[in-house]
């Protein structure tokens, strides 16, 4: 199995892999999770349950309060904080949580490189936070690696 | 990035390490946004008080908390002033001004709480403890530049005063207060403001909870990052139809900037509000699409209720007018904690005109500077059946929450609250 890359821009450097979470509607923010553990608490979303924790989070930007950075930031206190993370729009929201986070951010794919439609819960993905690149390997291919 | 001789010498430490690390952290939001220069801002509104997500920082240290939550360092910066030019509030804290029994809190942590806000105040900060800012007169004009904490006031500066603003953050508005700085990204660009898709309402929208399920509506449908024109043949509309319209929209979306045909500065007629530019998508709203909005959040079921809520955004002086003038003369069911919440002043002016007394005469309460969702669990988790007159509060506790949620217009909640029961007749049907 040939690996699915994509290339986004990279803002915050670093390189990171791991298990893939994807949330397309994104994750709400003022209580959308439980920094303490991690797992999404927003009532709608597809996810609920879920832990963002050690996962490669993938999300169309942000949703909801204000109070979406501080959420994630609290996560991070707490050792709940995803592994790294791409956005398929930056929006200042997200932005200012990819700020504080400083985990490897990958950002703005083209619509033909939409990682919310390439990408699915379980796929492994490395994402590089300096060069913008996202290695994809689908989760039925993962176990034979 | 291209600096100001101001900025360059904030960035030298002339201005002081808060203020140097503002900036920095200001610079970095902005290379992540591919901003190439910033703004500066004159309105902030930031998030002061013993919030429990810093929970998660191991330190009573008011500083030190400070420091590493909503600076990103691992040091201790005191926070001793904010920018001169930017007039900065506090936003909702989470505890009453000065109840704290009634919401379940301790004396101890009220006073955290308290102290928190002192160190805030003596930095440059107005304590008001309010999500309706304007409220207190904190009005960014068109195209003033403003960074807040409450998602709906960004919306609402936007939208409804043509002022410039982002979403930000909790802790890019404290940078952005410190510094006077915000990225010149986004909604600060006059180019960017354009429409992007054309959302046409049939639905009939009028009363408050209409314009509150619109929001919901519209927003639920909107692609991350646009910006829609609201196209309808509104009724009445006021100033409050619209703050909660803006405040649920941004709810349930990143939406920041939403204009509305004939109404909003920046859109005369739909035309004016894409200026040119194309629409990305057009769709309708129906009277199904508000009762699917409503079915969404509304638990079936009838049950006893002993939480009954309004006031998210903070009640205006009319809004706890009409609720009192509704509830005078009715007592509320002895089982059931009913409150209003509102901003310290306008508590004042219900205290003046007669308004708390006719609510507490009923059994009711006026709370300010928080709301249930900021309280939190120790408050919440005594209770087994919630009633809001706002979407954003219902949708807030339910992520709190495994006990039923309900949802109504004002005087359905005042309703329930006599009755003590949440009733299927009481579910709002189009």
């Amino acid at each position: 199995m040939e690996k699915i890359i994509i290339k986004g821009r990279g803002v915050i450097k670093g390189v990171a892999e791991g298990e893939a979470l994807v949330c397309p509607n994104s994750i709400a923010g003022w209580g959308g999770i439980d920094p303490a553990t991690g797992i999404i608490k927003e009532p709608l979303n597809i996810n609920k349950g879920k832990s963002i924790k050690d996962t490669i989070l993938v999300m169309s930007g942000s949703k909801g309060s204000n109070g979406w950075s501080c959420y994630f930031g609290a996560a991070r206190a707490a050792g709940s904080a995803p592994k790294g993370w791409i956005f398929t729009n930056i929006d200042s929201s997200s932005g200012v949580a990819s700020s504080i986070m400083q985990i490897p951010t990958v950002v703005n794919f083209d619509d033909s490189q939409n990682p919310c439609q390439l990408i699915e819960n379980g796929d492994w993905v490395k994402i590089d936070g300096d060069t913008g690149i996202v290695e994809i390997t689908k989760k039925q291919y993962k176990e034979k690696i | 990035m291209k600096l100001t001789p101001y900025e360059e010498s904030v960035l030298n430490g002339s201005h002081g390490r808060l203020v140097q690390v503002a900036l920095e952290n200001i610079i970095r939001y902005a290379d992540v946004l591919g901003a190439t220069e910033l703004c500066e801002v004159t309105k902030a509104t930031v998030f002061c008080g013993a919030h429990h997500y810093l929970n998660f920082c191991n330190t009573d240290n008011f500083h030190e908390l400070f420091t590493k939550m909503n600076l990103g360092k691992d040091e201790i910066i005191t926070f001793n002033q904010t920018y001169p030019n930017c007039y900065t509030q506090s936003c909702v804290s989470p505890c009453d001004q000065f109840s704290f029994d009634s919401l379940h809190q301790s004396k101890k942590y009220f006073d955290k709480n308290t102290s928190y806000l002192e160190e805030c105040r003596k930095a440059g900060v107005t304590i008001a403890g309010s999500c309706a800012p304007y409220l207190t007169g904190w009005l960014p004009v068109k195209g003033e530049h403003f960074v807040t904490t409450e998602s709906g006031v960004t919306a609402i500066g936007n939208s409804l005063w043509g002022a410039m603003g982002n979403s930000d953050g909790i802790e890019a508005a404290f940078w952005s207060s410190i510094c006077g700085r915000t990225p010149l990204w986004g909604n600060h660009i006059e180019e960017n403001r354009k429409a992007t898709h054309h959302v046409v309402v049939e639905a009939n929208i009028d009363h408050l909870i209409e314009w509150d399920l619109l929001g919901k509506a519209v927003g639920m449908k909107l692609p991350s990052s646009s910006i829609p024109v609201v196209d309808g043949h509104f009724k009445s509309v006021n100033f409050t139809k619209l703050a909660q319209f803006f405040t649920t929209i941004s709810m349930s979306s990143n939406c920041e900037l939403c204009h509305v045909s004939g109404i909003t500065p920046e859109a005369r007629d739909v035309s004016d509000a894409f200026k040119g530019s194309p629409t990305h998508g057009d769709w309708v709203v129906t009277n199904k699409d508000l009762q699917y909005a409503y079915d969404l959040m509304c638990d079936e079921g009838a049950q006893s209720v002993d939480f009954v809520s309004l006031g998210c955004p903070h009640y205006n002086i009319d809004l706890i007018k009409k609720a009192a003038e509704y509830v005078e003369g009715k007592k509320i069911n002895p089982n059931v904690h009913f409150m209003i919440w509102t901003v310290y002043p306008i508590k004042a002016m219900a205290d003046l005109n007669g308004y708390t007394r006719i609510i507490e005469e009923a059994g009711g309460k006026i709370y300010t500077s928080s709301c249930p969702t900021t309280v939190g669990n120790i408050f919440l988790d005594h209770y087994s059946g919630f009633v809001f007159d706002s979407y954003k509060q219902a949708r807030s506790v339910k992520s709190d929450t495994d006990k039923p949620v309900f949802y109504g217009d004002m005087k359905t909640c005042i309703d329930v609250a006599v009755s003590g029961r949440w009733e299927v007749e009481n579910r709002w049907k189009r």
